[in-house]
C-alpha cells in the first residue's frame, strides 16, 4: 500500500508544478461509500458516490470566501460555534485554508475564535485523543474571552499605579471591528 | 397601592428583603456590581445613605464563576499580615481552590462604599460556593437577580434539528476526507 500512495502524491505535484498559479489540481475521484448487497447467490458489492444535500443559495454568490458569500464579515464571535465547528477537526483544530476556502484574515480571525471557544468550554467533543485514559488533575476553570494560553499567561504580581496600570487582557484585537448592538465601546483590556 | 392599608404600605416600603443571585459560570465584577445597588439600598426610591436601607444578598455556586481573559492566572490577590515578611500574594486560581467564596467578597467589599457602613452591609452578604442554602435562608428569599451575563450555549447543548436548520457554510471537495 504504500507504493501506489507515494505515486498518487509524486504525479500530484508534477500536475500542480505543470498548472502554475493559482490552487488548480488535477480532477480529483470523488469518495464512494461501500455498498455490500446479498441476493440469494450473488453478492454485490459496489461503492456508491456520497451525494451532498443541498445548500441554499448564499445572499452574495460572488464572494471570495464562504464568510463573504454569507455576509458574516464582522458578525460572528466565539459564541457561534454552529458556525465555528464547520471549520474544525474532529479534534479540534483547524482544517487548512486551501480545502475551506476562507480568505487569510477571516482564517485567522475563525482560528482564534476557535481557541477562544475551546478555552471556554463551548465544544466538548472535539477533544483531541488520550489513549492511556489519563484523568485530568488539573481543576477547570470557568473562564470566557481568554487570548492567550492557559500555561502560558503569568501573573502580575504588580500592577503599577493607576496611571500607568498594566492591563489584563481580554478578547482579541481581530475581532475589535465586530458589529455592536450597545453603544458601549468594546474593551480589549481591563 | 389602591386597596392597601397604610400599615401595609409602610411594611412594604420599609422590610428588609432578601435577593438570590445565582453566579454560575458568571464574571465576579458583574455580580459585586449588582449585590452592591442592592446592599447599599440604591434600588429603592426611599434611598438615602444614612437610612440603613440596604436589602440582603445571597448568592450561590461561587465556586463556578468565571473571568474573562486569562485573569484566573494573571489577577494577583496581595495582603500583609502586619509581621515582618508577611507580605503574601496569591494568584486567583490559587485563592479560589483555598476558599471557593473569598473572589466573589473581596470584590463585594472592594466596591462598596468606604465608609462604616460598608462591615453592616458585608454581614447582609451571604455566599454559598454551591446551590446548598440552609433552610431558613430559603424561606427569607423573596426575588432572583437577573444574571448580568448571557451564558453562551455548548455544541452540544443545541439540538439536531437547529444544527441541521444551520446551512453549511463551505462545500468540502470531491476527495476530501473528513478526519
Amino acid at each position: 500500500m504504500a507504493a501506489p500512495s507515494l505515486l498518487r502524491g509524486g504525479l500530484k505535484r508534477l500536475f500542480t508544478g505543470l498548472f502554475g498559479n493559482g490552487w488548480v489540481s488535477p480532477p480529483a475521484r470523488a469518495l464512494r461509500e461501500v455498498v455490500e448487497v446479498t441476493e440469494g447467490n450473488t453478492t454485490t458489492i459496489e461503492g456508491r458516490i456520497i451525494e451532498d444535500a443541498e445548500t441554499p443559495t448564499p445572499p452574495n454568490p460572488s464572494g471570495q470566501c464562504p464568510i463573504c458569500r454569507w455576509n458574516l464579515k464582522h458578525k460572528y464571535d466565539y459564541v457561534d460555534v454552529l458556525l465555528l465547528s464547520q471549520f474544525i477537526r474532529s479534534d479540534g483544530g483547524m482544517l487548512p485554508r486551501r480545502i475551506t476556502g476562507l480568505c487569510l484574515e477571516e482564517h485567522k480571525k475563525i482560528a482564534v475564535c476557535v481557541q477562544m471557544a475551546h478555552r471556554a468550554g463551548l465544544l466538548p467533543n472535539h477533544r483531541p485523543q488520550l489513549p492511556e485514559g489519563h484523568i485530568p488533575k488539573k481543576p477547570k476553570l470557568n473562564r470566557y474571552l481568554t487570548r492567550w494560553s492557559v500555561k502560558s499567561a503569568r501573573p502580575i504580581w504588580s500592577r503599577g499605579p493607576k496611571w500607568c496600570k498594566k492591563p489584563m487582557p481580554v478578547g482579541h484585537p481581530l475581532l475589535k471591528d465586530n458589529v455592536k448592538y450597545t453603544q458601549k465601546p468594546l474593551s480589549l483590556n481591563h | 397601592m389602591a386597596s392597601y392599608t397604610k400599615a401595609a404600605q409602610q411594611w412594604a416600603t420599609f422590610a428588609r428583603a432578601w435577593y438570590l443571585l445565582d453566579a454560575k459560570m458568571q464574571p465576579p465584577g458583574k455580580i459585586a456590581a449588582a449585590t452592591v445597588i442592592r446592599l447599599e439600598g440604591r434600588h429603592k426610591p426611599i434611598y438615602h445613605a444614612l437610612s440603613d436601607c440596604g436589602d440582603h444578598v445571597v448568592i450561590i455556586n461561587t465556586r463556578h464563576i468565571a473571568f474573562s481573559g486569562n485573569k484566573w492566572e494573571q489577577k494577583v490577590y496581595s495582603s500583609h499580615t502586619g509581621y515582618p515578611g508577611g507580605f503574601k500574594q496569591v494568584t486567583a486560581t490559587q485563592l479560589h481552590l483555598k476558599d471557593p467564596t473569598a473572589i466573589v467578597k473581596l470584590t463585594v467589599y472592594r466596591m462598596l462604599p468606604k465608609n462604616l457602613q460598608r462591615r453592616t452591609m458585608m454581614q447582609r452578604l451571604h455566599l454559598f460556593p454551591e446551590d446548598i442554602i440552609p433552610e431558613d435562608i430559603q424561606k427569607n428569599l423573596l426575588q432572583e437577580i437577573p444574571q448580568p451575563r448571557a451564558v453562551p450555549k455548548r455544541l452540544d447543548e443545541y439540538t439536531p434539528e437547529e444544527i441541521a436548520a444551520f446551512p453549511k457554510v463551505w462545500i468540502p471537495p470531491k476527495d476530501f476526507r473528513r478526519k
